[in-house]
Order: C-alpha cells, then structure tokens, then sequence
C-alpha cells in the first residue's frame, strides 16, 4: 500500500489521538505519587486501549479470510491497522509508565517493539517495492507460478531448438549456409551450421533453465549473455537468428523471474515474524491482562 | 522477444486455474510459525505454571527486603475462592510486620501497599513518597474535627514545610541552665589545672554514649561512670525511631556536670578545702558542707577563733572584725553559712536557676529542663551528618549568649543540602518523619520457618 | 440442322445434342461418358490445368474437354490410343512428384491422383522425385497441408474465392517453384484462412487433408461400410443429388451400424461428421450434470477442497438464471430443461452444426435399438442441404417437433393457445442464410420477425463509436419484434455468421396475432421498452467518447477491464482469493496477462463489445446479461469452445467427476470427468466486484477503459509506452 495523499485523514485522526493521549499522560505522570502505573485508572484506560488498537490490528488476517463480509472494506481495514496498531505503541508506554516490569510485561513489550518496528519496515517495503518490482521487473508472472513457468519457458526453447534441427535439410550439400546464395529460397542449413547452437544450448542454456536456484551462472548476468548471445550469432546463419533472438529472450525472462523470486521474498518474508510474533503477542497479553487483574 | 509473441490468452494459460488453493512454502511457513510461536509463548508460561511458580508474573523487581520471596507469590497475594482478586493485602503484611496506626483520629487509614509500592524495583520500601503523606497532609482534617497541627503540608521546603517548632517565633529553650555558648566558644579560656582552652563542640556534645576521652574533665573514670548511670535516661534512638533505625550515635548525649563542665568549671565552697561539692541536691551539698567542716574543726579545734576575713561577700562586706566561736557546731554553722552564701549566690547560680522559697532554709534548685530531643515529630541522626562541622548546621552558636537561645537549625539549614532533584540529599517525608506510631508496635514473632518457605519450586508451604 | 441454342456433335461415335455453351466434358458427362479429369470440380469455373480431361476434338494437339465449348459438328474421341498415352504420361509425370501414397491415400483410400494411376498402371513412375522444398505446414488447426502432394490444380484456389469468397488462397511462384499460398505466402494457421474446409473438400489429393476431427476415417473405422451411389440415390431424400457428385465424393458418406447401447458421439467431442438415421431409434440426452460449479468451505483455509464440485439449481438457485425451459440443442429436437432426453428415429439428421461448422457435439446420442445410419462430411452434408427433398423432409421434422417448443418459449407467445399456434405454425417459413449475409439491417423498415432454427446470428449496433455487437442468438433465439411494434425501422443489423436457419414470420402475420391477442402485446411493448432503455444507455456512453485507435491490443474492445495498479499491488492474491470466496471456490480472474502503463490488465472477462466467446456454443449456455456481464448457464456440456474463441484466455473449464451411466453395464454408473465452464460476471449480487472490494492496498479497479484512459489519450497518446 502506498502511503500517500489518501492516508491524510487517518494521519491526522491518529496525530490528534497521540497528542490528546500524551496530553492526559504529561500530568498523570507528573502527579502520581509513585510513578505512572498499568493498574492505576489511567493506566489501565490507556492498557485497555492500546489493548483494543491490538487486537483490530490483529484481527487484520481474519478479515482477509471473509473477504465478501461487508464489515468494512479490506482497505479500511488494512489503514486501520496500520495506523491504529503504530498508535498501540505509545499508549502501551503509556500504560506501563514507560517501564517494563517483570518477566512477562517485559516480553510483551520487547514482542510489541519488535512487532510494530518489522510493521513499520514491512509498510515501508510495500510502499517502494512494488514500483521496483514493475519496473525491473517487466515480464513478472505469479510467484507460485514460477516454478511452473520456468518449466514451461524449458519446453519452449527445447521446442526451438527442435525447430531449428527439423530446418537441417537432408538432402542439402554440403555447401555452407554462409556463402551468400542470393536467392529468395531458403539455403540449405546443415548439421555442422546448427553445431554451435546445439553446443551451447547443451552446455550453458539448458542448465541455466533446469536449475533455478543455481545463482552462478554466465547466463545469469545479462551483460554476459548478451555477450555470449551475440558471439553465438556470429557462429550461426542469418536463417536461425530469429530464433537465437528468442532463446535470448527466454534467458531474459528466466533472470527476470529469478530477480522476481528475490524481490517477492524480500517483499513478503517479514511478514513471518511480524505475524506469528503479533499472535504471540496476543495471546500473552491476554494472559497479562488475566494475572494483572488478579494480582 | 517470446513474451511479447505471446498473447494475453497464452499468457493466462501458462497459470494453473488453483494454484492460490494449493500449499505453497510460504504460506505453510507462516502457518507454521503462527502456530509455533504462540504455543511456544504459552508453553513457556506453561513450564511455569507447572512448577507452580508464579514469579513470571512478577510487575517488576522486588525491593531488596522482599526479594528472597519473588517465587514466593502467595505470601503477599493471598487467594481466596471467594473472589478472582488476589491483590496484595494488609492482612499479608501485618503476618511478618507491625504497622501501626499513626494517629487514632485520622480521618483514613491508607493499605500498606499505597504508600509502600512494591514491583518497583530493589529500592527500600519504606521510602514512601510525598504524596503518600501528603495524601492528608496537605489538607489536613481529623475525625475530631479540630487540628491541632499545620493544615498544609506539601513538601519539605521553606514554602511547603513548617519551620521546626523549635525555631517558630516565640518559642524559648526551656532549659534553665545558663549556658552562653559564645563565651565558651572563645578563645583562651581559663581551662583545667589553670591552661588556656579553646573549647571544641564535641568537648561537651557528643552522641556516643561509650566512655571516651573528654579532654576537660575533671571526673575520674569512676566518676563518670557513676555519672553516667545517674544522670538520666540514656539518650538512643531506639526509643524514637523505627527499629531499623537503630544508629546508636544519632543523638547528642546529654551535657552531663560531671562529664563536660566539672573540669572548667569545679565547685569550691570554702578555701580551706580542695574538692568540690558534689553536685548534688541542695540537700545533699548541705550535708556534704556540714560534714566536711564538722571534720575539719573537730581536726582543726584552733581554728575557733577566726582571723580577721580577707574575703569580702557580699552580704557581709570588709570589714570584718574577728571573732570567737563558742562552739565547733557554731563554727561549722557560721562557716556553713558562709560556704553555702557562696554556693547558692554564686557558685550554683551560675548555671542553676535557684528558688528561694520564703521560710526555707534550703534553695529549690529549678529542673534543668534540659531538652533532650529538640524534634519531638521527626528523628535525626547526627552519625549520617558526621562529615559537617557542628557549625555548619549550628551556625549560631559562637554568636549565642541568651540561654534561651534556641541552636538547633532551622529549616533553610537542612534545605541546604535536601532538597528535591538529583542534586539533593533525600527531601522526602520518610528521612525525618514515620507514619507508624513506633511506640505501639507489637513484637512479631516469625511464624515461618526458613527452609521451608524458600524452597524454590517444591513444597506447598508458600501457597 | 440442329435446333437454335442446342450443339450436335459426335463423342465417341455417338451422335450427342447439347443446349449451346455446354462444354466436351459436360456434353460427354450428361451422356454418360466419363472423362478422368483431375482440376475439374462440378462446382467450380473449369480452367484447364491438369490437361488430365484432354479429348481428340480433331485438332492439331488434343484439347483440354473440361474447357472446351461443343461446337457443332465437333468430333470427339475420348479414348483414342494417342488420348490415352497423353494421360498416362501425364498422370505418370504427376505421380513422379507425388509422395505416394499421401496422405489422403492413406486415410480415405481415394487421393484421385493415385486412383487414376493405378487405374492407367502408372504408380510406380519412372521419373526422379523431386520435392517442392517446402515443408509440410501443420499450423492451420483443421487441415494439414502438403505442399508436395499439391498438383496445382487450383481446385482449392477456386473453392476458397467461387464459392466461399475468402479469397485466401493463390498462386505464387513460377516454373518449378509455383506453389499454392496462403495470403502472402504465410503458413495457413496465421493466414485469413476461416477453415471453412472448402479447399479440403475441393483437394483430388492428400495436399490439403483434415486433421484434427476424429472420424474422417470414416470407411477406416471397423464398423463402418463404404456405400454406393446406387444405395444412396435409392433413399428418398438423396433424389435430386447429384449422382456424380456422390462418386466422387465416395469416401465421405458410409454407412454404420450401431448395437443397441452403443454411444454414437458424446457431447463436448470435436467432430465433423452429421448423422442420418436409416433405421433404429436412438437416445439424446445431456449427461454433463445439470448444475453449477460450487464449493463448500470456499477458497482458503484448513479444509478446502482443491476441487469442486456441482451444485443444482434446487439445491443453490442463482438469480441469474434463464426461465428458458429447453435446451437447445444440435438435432431436430430440443431438450426439456427438467429432463434433457430427447428421441430420434429413422429419417432425423442429428449433428448438423458440428458438421458444417465444426462445433462440438452438444450431446450425447446412444443407440437404444439396433441402428443404421449415414454418417457424412460436410460436403455431402453441404449438397444435401441444397436438395429440394431433403429440405423439405427437414423442415417437417423441424415443425412438428421443435418449433412449437421454440415458440412457447418466447416469452410473449407462451400463454398463446394451441390452435394459434398451430396456425401460425404452418404459415411460418424456413429460410437459410449463407455465412456472412445480412439478414436485416439496422435502418430498415421493418417486415419480418425471426426465430433462429439452426447457426449464429450476430445482432450488432454502428454507433458513432464503432460497431457494437449486442448478441450473438443461436438456436431457440429470436430477434426483430422491436421493429414490427413500432412499425418502424430495425435498430441493429442482424448477420448470419454461419449456416444459419430461420424461422420467418411475416410482418403481416405477427400483426395479426398482436392484434388479436392484446396480452402479448403487452408484454412485447414491456420487453421493447427495456431494450430501448438499455439501448439508449448505450449509445450516450459511447457517443460521449471517441474511440482512439492507439488502444490496440483489444483493450477498446473491452468495456470494462479488471486493472490491477502494480505500483500498488502487493501481490498478496486477496482478489483472487476473494473472487473464489463468491464463486464457490473457483477463481475467474488470472493475475497475469499483458501490461499497460503502470497497470495489469488481469485476466479477467472484459465485456467485450463482441463476444466472441459466444458463437458457437453448442448449447446456447453462455449468454448477456443487461448486456454486459457474461453468464454461463447450468447446461453448459463443457466443450471448451467459448474457452477456446475467448481471445484473451478469460474462460476457463473445470474437471471434476461425476457418476455417469455405465454404458456397460447398463443401469449401473461409474465414475467420469465432467468439465464445465466458468467466467467472471462482475459480482451482479454483490454491489461491487468482489475482487476490488476485497484489495487492501486499493489496487484494483475495474474499469471503463474509455473513461479510464481517457485521460492519457487526451493528453500525449504517443507518450503511452507501448510494448
């Protein structure tokens, strides 16, 4: 979600809940006797509310679960938990006087930093990521599809390369495709043409394509490739060029859907601490709420 | 390039139609996690709660006192079936501690944990803050009605604290020995065995109450020891202070005669003897004098006729002519007479206040009146002041000359040094003042035994 | 002296008299003599190439009879040693190039090439081979070319501009190089070609074969027996059909015989044959369930089913749904919608549109007795269409069973009473349309009102915009009413797109039953008000926008496009989930497809103002609603036409098992795979789409693209990245 111009009445909205709550805390601090306290009334207040912005923020997940529920869109709801669940930070150090207790009030408030810090760093992720990954990555496909893709783009170029053997004309002579025969007609393309294709796709392309999780690969930088694609065409009569090109392009989309794969688990991988930390988070705090209140 | 060859069809068709149904490593990542770290959080309260030990729940540190009991949840948090609460309760403290009530006509009598906050951390639980006095201080009313103290107390400052009673406008040192510090204080006084002194403070004020070397006195050993015992109530702060207060050396013992002013000050009566009166009753210098010069005329018959006096008194001025005594009991009376002329008009009334009641043969000496502690509502502990010149706080004495000069230092003296922020020494109300009224306290018998309720983990005893 | 506007001449010793013009060959022919001829098509401009037909006409060089006109007086000798000779070399001079046997040979047994060497004893050529140099060129879907089996007849060539008019095919080349070509010499998949099949058909040899229709091997299949023109001309309906036609055509009509139980074709089967029952009676019927694609527990959590399953309409009713009551279906009957079984007999032809057109079956046809039937190509099917008795069999079939269920079904003429009816149902006439014709434009006074019997029929709108297609009708469908209410003119042009069949009833008699019958008035001025509303909505949208030529790439012709912002997107697949949430597990929208601007144009139904998706559904089972979202109704066999016709890849079909009839094991079943097909219908039960509801980074929007982009048209159309 970018965070832009839309944001502005939640920005606002959650300013002026920070300010009115830092307006409440100032002189509550300064006047209770032993120090601001979860369980004097204003700390509790401030417990039950932070408390509160928590677990909207964590209900987030079940909401995308029931995406046809009309209970606010998923965009509300997703602003909502940004802007809330940033708000429970604060008014938890409100709540607990800016002090971390025991054991289990410690763990909580090192789980509430540690989840609202990787928040922070994952909207700032899906803020700028997105428009890196449209722009260098032009030929993306769904990421669970790429596996899928990556085969399928094998096949293709097998299937080129097949094209490009069925041009060996078996009855041509032996004549070499590269002198120039200036004729509409197709010149024969030999077996000895095509060798230098073959070795390379042998050798360097098909690797390339059968292992996707091989990062250190010649074709896998495309300067390199490039490189070598050109050198490959000097080899290769101007028949087959176009499908060279192709093969190139096939090399292009395989490194663009590696970069794809590196860019969606930068994109998505914070999300696996932020979410079950949250949970943990949830759960031992309601925890805390029980003993706080018995004790 | 091949993408661009492709159409949007060819393109959607590379897509297996289910692929968001089917389990993809990130997403059984997250569930797993989701799952784990959750039950992780409630196994590890779990492993707590298994070995019955409570202290995760803990909302901070324990004041040092307590902290042995930091497993030990159950011996301040009582539970009850009856209700879900489990506070710490007065009921827990008063098992181990006496807390008694500060006065028996406050309008409200606070729980033990409003003032003494314990979680907070390894600090001293018994320093409570302002407000928890202030709480009825700063408005003070009593179940009487009446208050007999200042209303407003806010803090210790000269705007928010009562100056010291002692010091308040026309209050007078009740004492009535004559005492003009200023003198005492100077230079070249005419001290023991005829040398010039310059007096220290702690020459007569000292707060221990062992038997050190005074330097002018003129008691023997025995002497002050036998003063010792008989010159009053020992001054300690036992019987003032919290029993943790227990520094020996918070108060000045009290100025004895015979320990601080006998070796400057002697009490001749007659100069045909070199002792002193013992500094006694009238009644018993009395008996001393007539002993002594029933003794000295029975060793010294001829002394019977006297010569004529050189000593002018006051009430019998120069001339004297001489005379005859008839008997030795006429002589010791008319030297008794004398003895005690001088010994009631000089030298006792020096420092004594004496009554000369019509008829009476003997004077009243008047009560000493000496006060021993001067903050009848707070304690002081002159060992913790040790590093300070008595001036420093007695800043008036080597300028006092009335008796009733009252050196005890005000207010601003202790401000100096306790006032409120991080440079100050402690201010709160706790350092000189108690809510507990000491003086009911029960004994408390310990009613646990040691092994038993430290027992980490094992063992019911705590709970 | 020979009557005016007839030729005496002499063929073969026997004195002939011909009307003026006919040419050797037609005059030999009418007299029973056979000339072998290999360019020569009955139906096409005879042009002389293959010098095969050559006769002695007493010149100096033998000339070709197929062109040559009768002139009196003339002298032919059709098999005279030198004739002879000249054909054997030349057939031995074809044969040398020909890779026999070619394909055709193989398949069908019947490439005339080769048949008319062996008839001359000339296959084993003692000529070198030498090929074109062209290689066989497999990219057309239905027919395979080989360019080495051509011999430059030019039949196709003719076929494909005489007859069909597509005018794909030509000559190229010159000398040994000469070859036939596709446009511009492309390969045939990539070329204009509409496989219609009419160069196929017109093929002597194996250059031009069908390919991907199963049952071409139609004398090949064990139980299938050749049949002579004999047998044939002996049945009623084929009187009048061109004996020639039928031997030359031999290999495209057999006869077969089914067992009681046997499955004759199954629905959803590519085919391209038609069936014409001699004897037995045989069961149609849908065996695809009748129902809708549903998933319990929905798209994601725990315990979601990866597959789907069906749900009827009692068990989950859909608002959208037809009250059509019947099937349509691809035989003289229709289906009852309750119960999709039907009867045929002996004289019914079932499978027509598959054969013309290439549809899939629409159902599936057992034999419940033992059966005889023809089964025949579209170029038989073809001429038999043409035959006067054969028609005239098929529209009685057509009256007594299908039209009256066809009436009833639209919606006014259903509480008519049975004697109306039955009037109106012998009054009514059967028209036939050829592929491309106009049936009624738009502008017109109106005169007729149609009921579609058999085709597609496309109903489309000239706006200032550009030309919007409203419909596509298919059997059971009916337009033109608007027009005779308002005694005005047609507000769309309806267009036949294939062999299309009407039912016609005249201005004249609609009027009548209007007139007598106020109710149906009334309820036809209710419909023409709502269409006219829907199409005055229209028109102000598009005239309100010019329609920019820059969006190339199909985007104007969607009118509405599911637009995923990827500056936004996170690519979570909340929509895609979302989307499986309301349709029963099964997503309607694809996050991939082609780029513009900063968007994804996902995959996902556009709208298009030209459905192709719907023509040719063998069933009538996708259709509009209010004339934007696309529906699939619960009939719906699962051919996967639509899917295939959508260009962008928007339908997609579902397998899933079902419990089907064993057919060995008669009243037992077992387990099958049933498909059906779903599309996205932009949420009509949902206030908005639930995939752009659903997005939490407010990233998708569906919009109109003519208003979207609107913006960056009118701003710098030539800084759109294009790509």
């Amino acid at each position: 979600m970018r965070i832009d111009d839309t944001h502005k009445k939640w920005l606002i909205a959650s300013l002026a809940i920070f300010v009115v709550a830092t307006a409440i805390y100032i002189p509550y601090a300064m006047a209770s006797p032993h120090g601001p306290s979860g369980a004097s009334a204003l700390g509790l207040t401030f417990g039950i509310v932070g408390f509160a912005f928590m677990v909207f923020a964590g209900f987030l997940g079940a909401r995308k679960r029931f995406p046809l529920w009309r209970i606010g869109r998923a965009q509300t709801w997703m602003r909502g938990h940004l802007w809330l669940g940033l708000l429970a930070l604060p008014l938890i150090f409100y709540h607990g006087g800016f002090r971390f207790g025991g054991p289990l009030t410690s763990a909580l408030m090192i789980l509430l930093i540690i989840v609202v810090a990787s928040g922070v760093f994952g909207a700032a992720l899906q803020h700028y990521l997105p428009t890196v990954m449209t722009a260098e990555v032009p030929l993306e496909t769904i990421f669970e599809q790429i596996e899928n893709v990556q085969g399928q783009l094998l096949d293709e170029a097998d299937q080129i390369v097949g094209r490009v053997t069925a041009l060996v004309s078996p009855l041509a002579t032996a004549v070499p495709a590269r002198v120039a025969i200036v004729t509409e007609e197709v010149a024969a393309i030999t077996e000895t043409d095509i060798a230098p294709l073959r070795m390379f796709y042998e050798r360097e392309m098909r690797p390339f394509l059968e292992k996707p999780g091989e990062r250190k690969h010649s074709l896998a930088d495309p300067a390199q490739a490039r490189a070598m694609f050109e050198g490959l065409r000097t080899l290769l009569p101007p028949q087959i060029h176009e499908s060279v090109s192709d093969l190139s392009e096939i090399c292009e989309e395989e490194r663009e859907l590696r970069r794809q794969v590196r860019l969606h688990h930068l994109l998505h991988d914070w999300l696996l601490l932020h979410i079950p930390l949250s949970l943990a988070l949830l759960v031992l705090a309601a925890v805390h709420i029980v003993m706080a209140l018995r004790y | 390039m091949p993408r661009a060859k492709r159409t949007t069809k060819q393109i959607a068709q590379r897509i297996d139609l289910n692929y968001f149904k089917r389990p993809n490593r990130w997403r059984t990542w997250r569930f797993v996690l989701s799952l784990l770290l959750p039950c992780l959080a409630v196994l590890w309260l779990a492993a707590y709660g298994l070995a019955r030990n409570n202290r995760i729940y803990s909302s901070g540190k324990m004041s040092r006192a307590h902290a042995v009991l930091t497993e030990q949840c159950a011996s301040c948090h009582l539970s009850s079936a009856a209700s879900f609460r489990a506070s710490a309760s007065d009921q827990a403290c008063l098992s181990c501690h006496d807390g008694p009530i500060h006065h028996a006509d406050q309008v409200f009598t606070p729980t033990c944990s409003s003032c003494h906050v314990e979680h907070r951390g390894q600090l001293r639980l018994a320093a409570t803050a302002v407000e928890s006095c202030t709480q009825c201080h700063s408005n003070l009313h009593t179940t009487g009605g009446s208050v007999p103290y200042v209303q407003h107390i806010s803090d210790f400052s000269s705007g928010g604290h009562p100056e010291f009673a002692a010091l308040r406008p026309g209050f007078r040192d009740p004492g009535t020995i004559k005492l003009n510090h200023a003198i005492h204080m100077k230079a070249g006084l005419l001290g023991p065995n005829g040398a010039r002194v310059q007096l220290d403070c702690d020459d007569c004020h000292r707060a221990d109450s062992g038997n050190q070397n005074w330097r002018f006195t003129g008691a023997t050993m025995q002497e002050i020891s036998a003063a010792a015992t008989s010159s009053g109530p020992t001054m300690t702060a036992q019987n003032y202070g919290p029993p943790s207060r227990s520094s020996a050396r918070a108060y000045m013992q009290p100025v004895t005669y015979a320990k601080h002013c006998a070796g400057c000050h002697p009490l001749p009566f007659d100069k045909r003897f070199a002792e002193s009166v013992p500094h006694d009753t009238p009644e018993v210098v009395h008996a001393f004098v007539v002993k002594r010069f029933q003794d000295y005329i029975a060793a010294h018959p001829g002394e019977l006729r006297e010569a004529a006096s050189t000593i002018s008194l006051p009430t019998r001025p120069l001339p004297i002519s001489p005379r005859v005594y008839g008997s030795q009991r006429e002589w010791v009376n008319a030297r008794v007479a004398e003895a005690e002329e001088l010994l009631w008009r000089k030298t006792c009334a020096q420092c004594h206040l004496l009554l000369f009641a019509p008829g009476a043969d003997l004077p009243k000496v008047a009560k000493s009146n000496i006060t021993v502690r001067w903050f009848q509502h707070a304690v002081f502990d002159h060992e913790a002041h040790r590093a300070w010149t008595c001036t420093s706080c007695h800043s008036k004495t080597t300028s006092s000359q009335e008796t009733a000069d009252v050196l005890v230092p005000g207010i601003r003296t202790c401000e100096t040094c306790h006032h409120e922020g991080a440079e100050g020494a402690e201010a709160r109300c706790f350092e000189c003042h108690t809510y507990h009224d000491w003086s009911r306290a029960k004994t408390t018998k310990g009613k646990v035994h040691f092994s038993s309720a430290l027992q980490i983990g094992r063992g019911p005893a705590s709970y | 002296m020979s009557a005016p506007g007839t030729v005496d001449l002499t063929i073969d010793e026997r004195k002939v008299s011909v009307p003026q013009g006919t040419t050797v060959f037609d005059a030999a022919r009418l007299h029973g003599i056979a000339i072998p001829t290999l360019c020569h098509q009955q139906n096409e401009t005879p042009v002389g190439v293959c010098r095969v037909c050559v006769v002695e006409a007493g010149g100096r060089v033998l000339t070709a009879s197929c062109v040559r006109q009768a002139e009196n007086g003339m002298t032919v000798n059709t098999s005279s040693e030198k004739v002879r000779a000249a054909r054997r070399t030349l057939v031995e001079l074809l044969m040398s190039d020909h890779p026999s046997p070619c394909a055709r040979q193989q398949h069908t047994g019947d490439c005339e090439l080769e048949t008319l060497a062996r008839q001359m004893g000339v296959e084993q050529p003692r000529f070198p081979h030498r090929s074109s140099g062209r290689p066989k060129d497999d990219s057309s879907p239905s027919i395979a070319v080989d360019f080495d089996a051509c011999i430059l007849c030019d039949r196709c060539i003719r076929g494909c501009s005489e007859i069909r008019h597509n005018d794909v095919l030509g000559r190229m080349g010159k000398g040994g190089a000469a070859g036939i070509a596709f446009d511009a010499n492309l390969p045939m998949g990539n070329s204009s070609c509409v496989s219609c099949g009419e160069c196929m058909v017109s093929c002597p040899t194996g250059a031009l074969t069908n390919k991907v229709t199963t049952g071409t091997d139609l004398t090949k299949s064990s139980d299938s027996q050749p049949v002579t023109v004999e047998e044939l001309e002996q049945l009623g309906v084929f009187k009048g059909v061109s004996g020639t036609f039928l031997s030359l055509n031999r290999g495209a009509i057999v006869r077969r015989k089914f067992r009681r139980g046997d499955v004759i074709c199954r629905e959803g089967e590519y085919g391209s044959t038609a069936f014409y029952i001699l004897e037995g009676k045989v069961r149609v019927s849908i065996s695809s369930p009748i129902a809708h694609v549903k998933t319990g527990g929905g798209a994601t959590g725990f315990l979601s089913k990866l597959t789907s399953a069906l749900a009827r309409r009692q068990e989950d009713e859909r608002d959208e749904e037809t009250d059509q009551r019947f099937i349509p279906i691809d035989a003289p009957v229709d289906l009852a919608y309750e119960n999709p079984v039907g009867e045929l007999g002996p004289g019914d032809l079932f499978g027509e549109m598959t054969c013309m057109s290439l549809y899939p079956r629409s159902a599936t046809v057992r034999a419940e007795t033992d059966c005889t039937m023809l089964e025949m190509l579209r170029n038989v099917l073809d001429i038999m269409q043409r035959n006067k008795n054969f028609r005239a069999q098929l529209d009685r079939s057509y009256r007594q069973r299908a039209l009256d269920s066809h009436l009833r079904s639209i919606p006014v003429f259903a509480a008519l009473p049975n004697d109306f009816l039955a009037d109106l149902r012998d009054r009514v006439e059967l028209v036939r349309c050829a592929p491309g014709e106009v049936i009624c434009r738009q502008g017109e006074i109106a005169s007729d009102f149609y009921l579609v019997r058999i085709g597609f029929v496309k109903v489309s709108q000239e706006h200032p915009g550009g030309e919007m297609v409203l419909a596509y009708l298919s059997r059971g469908d009916y337009f033109g009413e608007i027009g005779l209410l308002e005694g005005d003119v047609r507000i769309a042009t309806c267009t036949a797109l294939d062999h299309v069949e009407l039912v016609r009833i005249s201005g004249e008699d609609f009027g009548n039953m209007v007139e007598r019958f106020p109710e149906v008035r009334r309820k036809l001025e209710a419909v023409e008000q709502e269409r006219l509303q829907q199409n005055r909505q229209r028109l102000t949208l598009t005239q309100s926008l010019p329609l920019d030529s820059f969006l190339a790439r199909g985007l104007m012709e969607a009118q509405s496009l599911l637009l995923l912002d990827l500056e936004r997107c996170t690519r979570c697949d909340a929509c895609v989930r979302a989307c499986a949430d309301a349709h029963d597990g099964v997503t309607r929208l694809v996050r991939d497809g082609l780029r513009f601007d900063r968007y994804l144009v996902a995959t996902s139904c556009r709208q298009c103002r030209d459905p192709l998706c719907m023509v040719g559904c063998p069933v009538g089972a996708i259709r509009r609603r209010n004339s934007l979202e696309v529906i699939i109704e619960d009939w719906c066999i699962g051919c996967g036409l639509c899917a295939k016709n959508c260009p962008y890849g928007n339908i997609n079909l579902h397998p899933f098992e079902v419990m089907v009839d064993d057919p060995e094991h008669p009243g037992r079943k077992k387990a099958g795979v049933s498909r059906k097909a779903t599309s996205c219908d932009l949420c009509a039960d949902h206030a908005e789409p639930s995939c752009v509801y659903a997005c939490p980074h407010d990233a998708a929007h569906r919009v109109d693209p003519t208003k979207f982009f609107a913006g960056i048209l009118g701003t710098s159309p030539a800084g759109m990245q294009k790509r």
